[in-house]
C-alpha cells in the first residue's frame, strides 16, 4: 500500500495554480508524475500523491520543478477563474475512477497525436532535403551541359572559319589555275587528256560540291603534279606469299574462353575413337573390317537409306558392342528404332547420344538437333507430348531457324492444348 | 570536363546498316558506306554544320559495301576506294559515281577490310590499296595495275583456311619500305615486309583479331595496336625485333565484350580509341618505358613494352560500335558508326593537354 502524500500547500493566481508538494526524504530522481487535463497524480515510491483538479488545465504548457526536497508544480489554467479548492471535494470513488481512466485515455491519445506529429514533421524534412538534393544536382548537369555546349559551339566557329578558309584558298587557287591551265594546255594535252577534263569542269561552273575542288593545300598546278607523277615509283613486280595459318579445327573463330570447352571435345572424340571393347569371344569369327566400328556405322547407314532397318540395327548394335562411346552410332539407331516404332528404345538411343555429346560446341551442333529432333518425335508418338514437346524447344534453341522443327512443335502446343480442353 | 571527355557533337539515324565511316580529307564531309536493307550498297555524304549533318549526297550500288579508305589517293583527287559484300574492289571519283575509275573483282568472298597507303600527301611511294577478305588471302593492289595484284598473301594449296578480317599498312617510310599486317579470325597476326614479299612476324594472340592499325603509317613501324574478341587488346612495340620473341607487347582488357575498331589520334600518335561491342569508346594513352629495347642473354636486341593507360570511357549506344574515324583535319573531331543504324560525331575535349 503505497503511503499517501497530502501535505501539499497551495496558492492560486487568476491564471495559473502554484502546488508545492513535499517529499519527506524520498529520492527525487525517482518521481513519475502523471498529469492530464483534470488529474494530477506522482507517484514516489512508496509514496503516492493524487489529485482531482478543480478545474481542467493546460497541461501541455504546465510545469513541473523537482528540487530542495519538494516538487513545485506550476499549473496554467485553462480557463482563468478562481478555484475553490484544489480537488474536487465531494468526488466519490466511482468518479474518482471514470476520471482516472478518462485522464489516462487522454494522456494515451496525446502521446499518439504527438508521435503522428513527429512522424509528418520528418516526412516533411526528408522530402526537402530530397529536394534540395536534387536541385543541387540539377545545378550540376546543367553546369556540364553548358561546358559541352560551349565545346560544341567553339568547334562548329573554328570549323566555319576552317571552312571559309578553305573557300577562299580554293577561290583564289581556281582562278590562278584557270591562267595557268590556258598556259599549259598544249604539252600535256596528249598525256593528261582526260584528267585535265576532269579538272576544268568544276573549275569553269561554280563548284557547289567542292569534293572534287582541285586544289588542296599540297602541290599548285597540274604541272607540278605531273612532276610528283613521274616520281613515283613503278608498280610493284607481283609476287605471292605463301601463308600458313595456326590450325584449328573448329570452323568458327577462335575465342579463349571457349578454349577449354573445345580442349575437352576434342579429347573426348580423340578418346572414343581408340576405345575398343574388345574382349568378346564372338568376335574372333568376324571379319577384320567388320571389327571397325566406322566401317560397321557405313553399312548400317546404307540398310537404313534402302530401308533396311532391321539389319541396319543389327550393324550398329555389332558397333556399339566395339566402341560404346560413338554418339553417332546412337543417334543413328534411334533413328532406326523410329521407323520400327521401337519408341522406348528410340528414346533410350538418343539420351545416350545427348550424353555423349557433351560438351556442347558448335562443332556437334547438328547432332544435338538431330538427337532432340528424334526423342521428341518418339514421345509425341507415345503421347508423352509435354516431353516432346521439351525437346523440340531444346532442338530450335540450338538451331532457331529450322523451318520444320518450328511447325512441328506448333502442332504439339496445339496438341497439348486440345488434350487439355478434353 | 576532364582531359579527353567526349562531347557528342551531331548525330544522324540512318536508314540503313552503316559499316563504315570515314572523314573526306581536307573538309567538314563524312561519308557513310554501307548495306541498305534491299541489299544494295549505300554512299552517303554528310557535311557537319555545327550540330547538324545535312545529307549532300547519296549513290546506290548494287552490292553492299564493307569498307572505305581515301589512303590512297591524292589530295586532289580524293578518290573512294571500297570493298564490297561480293569481293569487289573499287575506286570511285564521287564527283561522278557511276563508273569507277577502277575495278577489279579481287577476291571470291566478301573484303572484310581495305587500307590505302601513300596518298593524302602522308608517305611516300607508290599509292597502293591493301584488302583482306574472308576467302583468306590479303591483297595488295596499284591502282596503276588493272586485274591482278601486286601482292597476294594466300594460304598454302590444300590448308583450309581462315577469314581475314583487318588489314593495315605500315613502315612506309620512304619509297621501297613497306609493311601490310593482318589480322585473321583464328588469332593470327602477320607481317608482310613488301619490299622482300616475306613473312616477317607471326604471332597468336588466342582471339580472333579485329582491327589492326600502326600508330603512323609513314614512319619507321613504331607501335602496332590489335584488338580481338573478348575485350582485350594488344599493343606491340615494332621498333625492336627479336629473333625469337618477336616484338613486346602489353596487352589490357578493356571491357567484356569485341572491341571492334582501333583509331590512332593523326595528331599525337600515342593516344588511340577503341571502339567496342558494347556501344562505348575507350581513350587510351600509351606511356613508352624508361628504355624502350633492351639486351637479352644472348646479346640480342629486345623490345620492351611500355604501359596504357585509360583516359576517358564513354557509352553512346547499346549496339556495337563499329567503325571509328578521327577527323585528319580537326583535332579531337571523330565520326563513330554503330549498328543501331546511328552515326555520330563526337568532339574530344582538352587533347591538347595530353
Amino acid at each position: 500500500m503505497p503511503v499517501w502524500l497530502r501535505e501539499q500547500s497551495w496558492r492560486q493566481t487568476l491564471t495559473a495554480v502554484y502546488l508545492s508538494l513535499p517529499l519527506r526524504g524520498a529520492r527525487a530522481t525517482a518521481a513519475s508524475i502523471f498529469c492530464s487535463e483534470q488529474y494530477l497524480k506522482v507517484s514516489i515510491p512508496p509514496f503516492l500523491f493524487e489529485a482531482v483538479l478543480y478545474a481542467p488545465i493546460d497541461d501541455t504548457n504546465s510545469t513541473a520543478k523537482i528540487g530542495n526536497g519538494n516538487i513545485f508544480f506550476t499549473l496554467y489554467k485553462k480557463e482563468p477563474a478562481m478555484w475553490d479548492s484544489l480537488t474536487l471535494a465531494n468526488a466519490d470513488k466511482e468518479k474518482l475512477q471514470c476520471l482516472r481512466e478518462n485522464a489516462v485515455l487522454k494522456a494515451q491519445e496525446k502521446a499518439k497525436e504527438e508521435t503522428e506529429a513527429k512522424k509528418i514533421a520528418k516526412q516533411e524534412h526528408k522530402k526537402y532535403a530530397l529536394e534540395a538534393t536534387m536541385k543541387v544536382e540539377e545545378a550540376e548537369r546543367k553546369r556540364i551541359e553548358d561546358l559541352k555546349e560551349k565545346e560544341r559551339q567553339k568547334v562548329t566557329k573554328e570549323l566555319e572559319l576552317w571552312n571559309n578558309q578553305q573557300k577562299d584558298g580554293d577561290k583564289y587557287k581556281s582562278i590562278q589555275n584557270k591562267e595557268e591551265l590556258h598556259q599549259e594546255i598544249e604539252p600535256l594535252k596528249e598525256r593528261k587528256n582526260e584528267k585535265m577534263d576532269k579538272m576544268r569542269i568544276p573549275n569553269e561552273g561554280t563548284s557547289k560540291t567542292r569534293l572534287k575542288s582541285t586544289k588542296g593545300r599540297g602541290s599548285c598546278s597540274i604541272f607540278s603534279q605531273s612532276l610528283k607523277e613521274e616520281q613515283l615509283p613503278a608498280p610493284r613486280a607481283a609476287a605471292t606469299i605463301q601463308v600458313n595459318f595456326t590450325p584449328r579445327v573448329f570452323p568458327t573463330a577462335l575465342r579463349e574462353s571457349r578454349v577449354a570447352e573445345e580442349e575437352e571435345w576434342l579429347h573426348k572424340q580423340a578418346e572414343a575413337r581408340r576405345i575398343i571393347n574388345s574382349d568378346l569371344s564372338e568376335l574372333q569369327d568376324l571379319k577384320e573390317e567388320e571389327k571397325n566400328p566406322d566401317w560397321l556405322k557405313d553399312k548400317g547407314n546404307k540398310m537404313f537409306a534402302m530401308g533396311n532397318y532391321l539389319g541396319a540395327v543389327n550393324a550398329y548394335n555389332l558397333a556399339v558392342r566395339l566402341n560404346n562411346k560413338l554418339p553417332l552410332l546412337y543417334l543413328n539407331r534411334a533413328a532406326c528404332h523410329l521407323k520400327l516404332r521401337n519408341l522406348h528404345k528410340a528414346i533410350e538411343d538418343s539420351s545416350k547420344a545427348l550424353e555423349l555429346l557433351t560438351p556442347p560446341v558448335a562443332d556437334n551442333e547438328n547432332a544435338r538437333v538431330k538427337a532432340h529432333v528424334r526423342r521428341g518425335t518418339a514421345f509425341c508418338q507415345l503421347e508423352l507430348y509435354t516431353e516432346g514437346l521439351q525437346d523440340y524447344e531444346a532442338a530450335l534453341k540450338i538451331d532457331p531457324k529450322n523451318k520444320n522443327i518450328e511447325e512441328d512443335a506448333e502442332k504439339i502446343r496445339h496438341l497439348i492444348q486440345g488434350t487439355m480442353q478434353n | 570536363l576532364g582531359r579527353g571527355s567526349a562531347v557528342s557533337m551531331a548525330q544522324q539515324a540512318l536508314s540503313y546498316t552503316v559499316f563504315d565511316c570515314k572523314w573526306v580529307p581536307r573538309s567538314a564531309r563524312l561519308l557513310c558506306l554501307g548495306s541498305a536493307a534491299r541489299g544494295t550498297g549505300l554512299v552517303q555524304l554528310y557535311e557537319l554544320h555545327g550540330a547538324r549533318l545535312e545529307l549532300l549526297r547519296e549513290i546506290e550500288k548494287p552490292k553492299p559495301i564493307k569498307c572505305g579508305t581515301f589512303g590512297a589517293t591524292s589530295l586532289q583527287q580524293r578518290y573512294l576506294a571500297t570493298g564490297d559484300f561480293d569481293g569487289n574492289l573499287n575506286i570511285w571519283n564521287l564527283e561522278a559515281p557511276e563508273i569507277p575509275v577502277y575495278s577489279v573483282k579481287g577476291h571470291k568472298e566478301i573484303i572484310n577490310s581495305i587500307d590505302g597507303v601513300g596518298g593524302l600527301g602522308i608517305g611516300e611511294g607508290a599509292p597502293e590499296i591493301v584488302t583482306g577478305s574472308r576467302d583468306g588471302t590479303v591483297k595488295v593492289w596499284d591502282p596503276r595495275q588493272n586485274d591482278t595484284p601486286v601482292a597476294n598473301m594466300e594460304p598454302v594449296q590444300g590448308e583450309s583456311k581462315r577469314d581475314c578480317w583487318t588489314v593495315a599498312f605500315g613502315n612506309a617510310y620512304n619509297q621501297e619500305e613497306r609493311v601490310v599486317c593482318a589480322g585473321y579470325d583464328n588469332g593470327d597476326i602477320k607481317l608482310f615486309d613488301l619490299r622482300t614479299m616475306s613473312l616477317r612476324w607471326e604471332t597468336n594472340i588466342k582471339n580472333g583479331v579485329c582491327s589492326v592499325e600502326f600508330d603512323r603509317k609513314d614512319i619507321n613501324m613504331n607501335k602496332l595496336v590489335a584488338t580481338s574478341l573478348e575485350g582485350k587488346f594488344h599493343v606491340f612495340d615494332t621498333r625492336t625485333q627479336h629473333p625469337t620473341k618477336g616484338f613486346a607487347s602489353v596487352s589490357e582488357k578493356a571491357q567484356k565484350s569485341t572491341i571492334w575498331q582501333v583509331r590512332h589520334l593523326p595528331q599525337n600518335r600515342d593516344i588511340f580509341m577503341t571502339s567496342g561491342g558494347s556501344g562505348s569508346l575507350h581513350l587510351w594513352k600509351y606511356e613508352y618505358p624508361a628504355q624502350r629495347s633492351k639486351k637479352d642473354s644472348e646479346g640480342s636486341e629486345m623490345g620492351v613494352a611500355g604501359s596504357v593507360s585509360l583516359l576517358q570511357n564513354v557509352t553512346l549506344s547499346t549496339q556495337p560500335i563499329s567503325s571509328l574515324d578521327w577527323s585528319p583535319d580537326k583535332k579531337g573531331l571523330c565520326v563513330c558508326g554503330a549498328f543501331d543504324q546511328t552515326v555520330r560525331v563526337l568532339i574530344v575535349t582538352k587533347l591538347n593537354k595530353l
